[in-house]
């Protein structure tokens, strides 16, 4: 038995190879359906791909923002900052209060900045960056980098006023630079500070002591509560329920759910497109690729019945042209990718400056391949056994006789 | 309507093929075939020709004899390829619808030489030679030369068929069907495509060959003459057509 199958596989090599001309036709004839099908797909992975990445990566829209301000104190935000679906939560102190002047000695400009607080796992900063810290440290927006000429571990002068027992009273504090913040984090002049150095300028502001940067004032209130927070949900999915969690808590917030529907609407339907046209290239692909197989078997009626003849069993038979027909498919398959790999290297290419870097707008993971090879080989061998069982079944006078 | 000589089976060689009341009937649009055999007896060893014109249905009943092709209807069927065991039941493989077992007996007993050669053009002329052999997962012993030697083809051993003539084609398809030394090689119209000065010298290496290897012959051929010197038993038979070529019946015994 086994021998008689290593003879067949042995045969349908020597015959596939001598009718080369006949297997590269029906090799490019399969590559040539498969190939543009897998770039149909790879764009439909990478276009729509990258946009629902930069949709759920994207903190803009990931942010719920509280409209107005209110008192919120640390056991409620402790509270919030519970929910799973919440990603980063760190309070807000007054606006007012969260400015300062910097000035750096590369520059003689004075620049008056607003602060955005900050903490680990900020989504606005790159978290290969270090991070602000303490109340000295802190990241600048470019525009303020630039303005006053400096790169990260640079040394500030920063600022500021403040009435305090009828006087104006001004302090200065060094700040160094632990990073700069990238473009799109914030597009004003701004710097991310710790919480406790928001904190500390509102005390000082509103005429308390901070004493740990020696400022003098009243004592310190010890119920200490915030008119706002920055907040980011996990996902852009998360961000729809949390609204709807802080409307029952009657906090008013401001959400990009519009936007997010919007792109997700597009996505849907960007997907239903690529769909129906991959469906109807399926259905050609399988249908060419049956044909073709179909009436290559026909074509070998003949020598399959002197097989036949000399004794070889129906099985062996049906095995002869799955063999072939797999070598088509994988060999098929291989051209495809080929194919498909410099497409898509010329269509990023060509794309590639107004991409972000790493963004791809033609793209196939590891299993798109793997799923491609295995559907060729699944309709190949369908194709070719029916075909070959329908040969086989043939009485073998009868094939003898179309010589 | 043509009938020819017969002489009876030499006596006391077992039967190979004992057939009575077999019947191939074959319908095309419109027109009718059939053939009949009330009895046929072939002896092991025994040379066999089948004369007929065209159309009279001697691949028929070679292919019948082959295994290829179902009869219609069978009285008996049997088949004994070796001396030493009982006939086989034909008509029950036939019944049971035992295609593959069939194949297995033709694999093993049975030669077969096509009118043109039926070689596989993707095997070299050695390689089809040696078909039936590596089926039967025969060893090398120096058969295919020695037949490629007698045949007169041993410089063609590493072509392709294409490169052959047509008669050398021929050579290479005898020698296939000898090459696994079956009991039986049949041949139809093995030399049709031939000249006939070729062909009469075709035609005696294979009884030659056949003689060598003690291999009951069992041959087709349209004429007599050229083979009429090789001491072959020739069949009876005896075709009836009606006026408008409607039908068609022959009847072979022998
Ligand atoms: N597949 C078929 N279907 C219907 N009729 C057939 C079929 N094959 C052969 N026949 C008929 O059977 C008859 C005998 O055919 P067969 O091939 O046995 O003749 P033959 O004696 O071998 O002729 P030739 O010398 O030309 O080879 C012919 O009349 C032919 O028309
Ligand atoms: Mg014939």
């Amino acid at each position: 038995m086994a021998r008689s199958w290593s003879k067949i596989f042995h045969l349908a090599i020597r015959d596939y190879v001598h009718e080369w001309l006949m297997s590269i036709c029906f090799v490019l004839a399969l590559a040539a359906v498969l190939g543009p099908m897998m770039v149909l797909f790879g764009l439909k992975f990478g276009i729509v791909g990258a946009m629902v990445d930069q949709l759920i990566e994207n903190p803009l829209n990931r942010e719920v923002r509280p409209v107005g301000s209110g008192y919120y104190d640390h056991a409620w935000l402790e509270t919030v900052l519970e929910r799973p679906d919440v990603a980063f939560l760190v309070p807000r102190t007054r606006s007012i209060a969260a400015t300062i002047e910097l000035s750096s000695e590369h520059s003689p400009r004075i620049v008056p900045v607003e602060l955005i607080p900050s903490d680990h796992g900020d989504p606005l900063l790159s978290p290969d960056d270090p991070l602000p810290e303490g109340v000295t440290r802190l990241v600048l927006s470019q525009s303020v980098a630039e303005k006053l000429k400096v790169a990260p571990g640079d040394t500030l002068d920063g600022s500021l006023t403040r009435h305090f027992r009828g006087q104006q009273e001004r302090v200065h504090l060094p700040l160094s630079i632990a990073a700069i913040a990238p473009a799109a984090a914030f597009s004003r002049d701004g710097a991310f500070v710790s919480v406790a150095l928001l904190e500390a300028l509102e005390d000082f502001r509103d005429g308390r002591a901070v004493p740990s940067l020696g400022w003098d004032g009243d004592a310190a209130d010890a119920n200490r509560t915030y008119p706002g927070f920055r907040l980011y949900a996990r996902s852009i999915y998360d961000v729809a329920g949390l609204r709807d969690a802080f409307s029952k808590l009657d906090v008013d917030v401001h959400t990009h759910t519009t936007e997010i529907e919007l792109v997700q609407r597009l996505n849907r339907n960007l997907t239903s497109i690529y769909w129906a046209i991959a469906l109807v290239g399926l259905v050609g692909f399988s249908l060419s690729l049956g044909a073709n197989l179909w009436a290559n078997i026909d074509r070998k009626r003949k020598e399959l019945s002197v097989l036949r003849l000399v004794g070889f069993r129906t099985a062996d038979i049906v095995w002869f042209p799955m063999v072939q027909s797999l070598f088509t498919a994988v060999l098929g398959w291989a051209l495809a990718v080929a194919i498909y790999l410099v497409t898509a290297l010329v269509i990023n290419d060509m794309l590639a400056a107004q991409l972000e870097t790493g963004q791809q707008v033609c793209r196939l993971l590891p299993w798109h391949y793997a799923i491609a090879l295995l559907l060729t080989c699944t309709s190949a061998v369908l194709a070719a056994g029916l075909a070959g069982l329908r040969s086989a079944r043939v009485e073998p006078s009868e094939g003898l006789r179309d010589l | 309507m043509s009938s020819a000589i017969s002489t009876a089976p030499q006596s006391g060689a077992p039967l190979i093929y004992h057939l009575r009341d077999v019947v191939k009937t074959r319908e095309a649009k419109d027109a009718a075939f059939t053939l009949r055999i009330p009895s046929l007896q072939i002896a092991m060893g025994e040379k066999i020709a089948l004369i007929g014109e065209s159309g009279s249905g001697k691949s028929t009943l070679l292919d019948m004899l082959a295994f290829i092709l179902q009869p219609s209807e069978i009285g008996a069927f049997s088949f004994r390829p070796e001396r030493d065991e009982q006939p086989l039941n034909i008509q029950a493989y036939w019944k049971k619808g035992k295609i593959n077992e069939l194949g297995d007996l033709r694999k093993r007993y049975i030669g077969y030489v096509m009118q043109n050669g039926g070689l596989l053009p993707y095997l070299t002329v050695r390689d089809n030679m040696n078909l039936c052999r590596s089926v039967l997962g025969l060893r090398p012993d120096g058969m295919v030369e020695h037949l490629a030697d007698e045949l007169g083809i041993t410089a063609h051993l590493n072509k392709l068929p294409d490169a052959l003539s047509t008669g050398e084609r021929q050579r290479v398809a005898i020698g296939r069907a000898v090459a696994h030394r079956p009991s039986i090689v049949i041949a139809d119209e093995p030399t049709a495509s031939l000249d006939p000065y070729a062909a009469e010298k075709v035609m005696s290496m294979f009884i030659g060959l056949a003689e060598e290897f003690d291999i009951t012959v069992i041959l087709a051929s349209h004429a007599w003459d050229h083979i009429k010197q090789l001491g072959l038993r020739r069949l009876t038979h005896r075709t009836i057509r009606n006026h408008n070529k409607m039908f068609t019946e022959t009847v072979v015994t022998g």
